[in-house]
């Protein structure tokens, strides 16, 4: 569905985007993680058709969203992070505008009004201005805005931001029904948990690069085995054990911190790629280390939002 | 298919109460300088020495409207793009199968309907001066016609100023800028061009006699017929012939050599010429604002 080609974008000499690469499949509701300043907007307004980049490009569905816009923008609906609404305007004027831009028929305008307004749970707000809506249900009729033309693929900018709990969680709703729909779904967050919640697959880009695209179960599995070992020692052995254990610990050359979190709990990091979990196990036994419990330390996806953004 | 950006900006304009404003103090405006200056004729009885203000009357209501148009118009249309653009609705414009063009004509089209509307409703009271004669039907017609175009051209540059300019305010004050400036820059022919072409014309009497109208038409500097004031002025010789004397007496060659050439050109086709010269830049001005509103923004995230 959306394939984008070694993209890249300048701001005189400050770099967005970095050569960025990405495949996303029908059908996928696809994450675009990233802090502050790592090219999300940039990628996403590229992609519907509001920039040009300085290299590279995007194809959606087959059409290349560079050359040839007029096409790519029945395909693309798209969703900015900050949008004002009209005032003056009731809920259905605004979407009857906005179709009437993508030149839809009357008798089919008045036919997806309805089912979109029933669809982001606005239907009895229809003939309500705009300008009364919260802010949680402007940014549900803006969905509603951006899937007037029926597109293949939605684009949603941070589209939870702002909102409480409540509103949050109805537009996570709408998600997984577009999901459920078929439609492809990339959707940006600076959030990592928010987003592996409803994903499928997810990208995390930082200054401009890629850092990770793939499954959100990939991406756990790639940052587990990474996480630090806890070795816990049975309480009420002497201090002596626990200086033996960090002693053993050093000599080995997998082993890059020990870190003594309590007093009976060593938390060990191990160079990246080797799997000497069992080895160091092994000698800790052998040593007489009461071992009491030892095990990969868990791994939420803050920490490997923090832990994959770090290196970039 | 109508275009969208003209049918619903047209209705949100005529639901807000500026609009209102605008037609009725443009009216009001209109009516009282009417009544001042056809006061003689509304006095018991009527000298003949007042009949001459007839015309005058019709002169002044023309000048006024274009005075008003050119106030009115920066003000109504400087959000028309930067308002888009500072209220963030302008992305969401952008991303539809809308063409930029179209999106910028529609947002001229809209401001022109509601200046349209109050030349409209203007053209009762400027109907005022037939009443007391010395003014057809059809020539205030023309005038009308004629304030369309110049509406049309204040628009453009309003939209254009709107398109470059990201603040409503900073769009509004260089929209009267830039008017005064396509002022002033398209006068100079008439101010300081004094072809050689038109001197050798006048200065032999048979040349001049034989000139023709076309021949005359093409003396005139082009840039001139992009001056709003120039077709009024144009126009009013055209219609009321009451500048002759005046610029006569000027004695200044360059404006009078011109004149001469718009004499033998005919004044009403040199007003009508500085009318569609308008559109037509206008069409352009507002292809150059099409182009702009696809600029980048300014970098907030990226």
């Amino acid at each position: 569905m959306l394939k984008i080609e070694n993209l890249s974008k300048n701001y005189g000499g400050f770099s967005a985007l970095k050569g960025l690469s990405l495949e996303i499949p029908d059908g996928a509701l696809h994450g675009f993680v990233g802090p502050n300043g790592a090219g999300k907007t940039t990628t996403m307004r590229i992609l519907a058709t509001l920039m040009k980049p300085t290299s590279g490009t995007a194809y959606v569905d087959g059409t290349d969203v560079v050359k040839d816009g007029q096409k790519a923008r029945k395909l693309v609906g798209y969703m900015p992070d900050f949008f004002g609404v009209y005032d003056s305007l009731k809920c259905w004027e605004y979407l009857d505008f906005y179709a009437r831009c993508y030149r839809i028929g009357q008798a089919e305008r008045k036919r997806m009004i309805g089912q979109l307004l029933e669809l982001v749970q606005l239907e009895e707000k229809e003939n309500e201005y705009v300008d009364s809506l919260s802010r949680g249900m402007k940014q549900r009729l803006c969905l509603a805005r951006s899937l007037i033309h029926d597109p293949k693929l939605l684009i949603l900018d941070e589209p939870a931001s702002g909102m409480d709990p409540r509103a949050r969680a109805e537009m996570k709703g709408i998600l997984r029904t577009l999901r459920e729909m078929g439609k492809t779904v990339m959707i940006s967050s600076h959030i990592l948990p928010e987003l592996a919640e409803m994903c499928d697959s997810l990208t995390i880009l930082d200054h401009g690069e890629l850092v990770f695209s793939g499954s959100v179960d990939a991406l756990a599995d790639r940052m587990n085995g990474n996480a630090p070992l806890d070795i816990r020692m049975t309480e009420g052995c002497g201090e002596e054990q626990v200086e033996a254990a960090v002693r053993c610990l050093k000599e080995m050359p997998a082993v890059t911190e020990i870190l003594r979190e309590e007093p009976f709990l060593l938390r060990v990091r191990m160079a990246e790629g080797t799997d000497e979990c069992a080895e160091v196990l092994r000698r800790l036994v052998i040593q007489g280390v009461p071992v009491r419990d030892f095990h990969r330390a868990p791994m939420n996806l803050e920490k490997v939002f923090m832990e994959v953004t770090q290196d970039a | 298919m109508l275009n969208p950006i003209l049918a619903f900006s047209a209705t949100r304009r005529m639901r807000s109460f500026r609009t209102m404003l605008i037609v009725i103090a443009y009216m009001a405006a209109l009516m009282l300088i009417a009544l001042f200056v056809l006061s003689p004729f509304l006095k018991d009885e009527i000298l003949l020495s007042s009949l001459g203000r007839s015309p005058m009357a019709y002169l002044v209501l023309l000048g006024v409207q274009f005075v008003m148009l050119l106030l009115i118009a920066p003000a109504m249309t400087s959000g028309s793009i930067a308002g888009e653009r500072e209220r963030q609705t302008l992305d969401l414009l952008l991303v539809t199968n809308t063409g930029s063009f179209r999106i910028v004509m529609g947002k001229a089209l809209e401001s022109f309907a509601v200046l349209a509307l109050v030349i409209v409703c203007g053209l009762p009271v400027m109907c005022l001066c037939l009443l007391t004669g010395g003014i057809s039907f059809g020539q205030i017609l023309i005038g009308e016609l004629f304030l369309l175009a110049e509406a049309f051209a204040c628009v453009s540059v309003g939209v254009f100023c709107s398109a470059l300019f990201r603040s409503t305010v900073v769009s509004a004050v260089m929209s009267y800028l830039v008017m005064g400036l396509i002022g002033v820059v398209t006068a100079l022919p008439f101010l300081f061009g004094y072809p050689q072409r038109i001197t050798d014309v006048l200065y032999d009497r048979a040349l001049y006699a034989g000139l023709s109208e076309a021949g005359a038409r093409a003396m005139i500097s082009p840039v001139l017929y992009l001056n709003p004031g120039f077709g009024l002025l144009a126009l009013a010789q055209g219609q009321l012939h009451l500048f002759t004397d005046a610029a006569s007496r000027l004695g200044w060659g360059r404006i009078y050599a011109t004149w001469l050439m718009g004499d033998r050109a005919g004044w009403v086709f040199v007003a009508m010429a500085c009318a569609a010269g308008m559109i037509v830049a206008s069409v352009a001005l507002l292809g150059a604002a099409s182009r702009l509103i696809r600029r980048k923004p300014k970098r907030k995230g990226t």
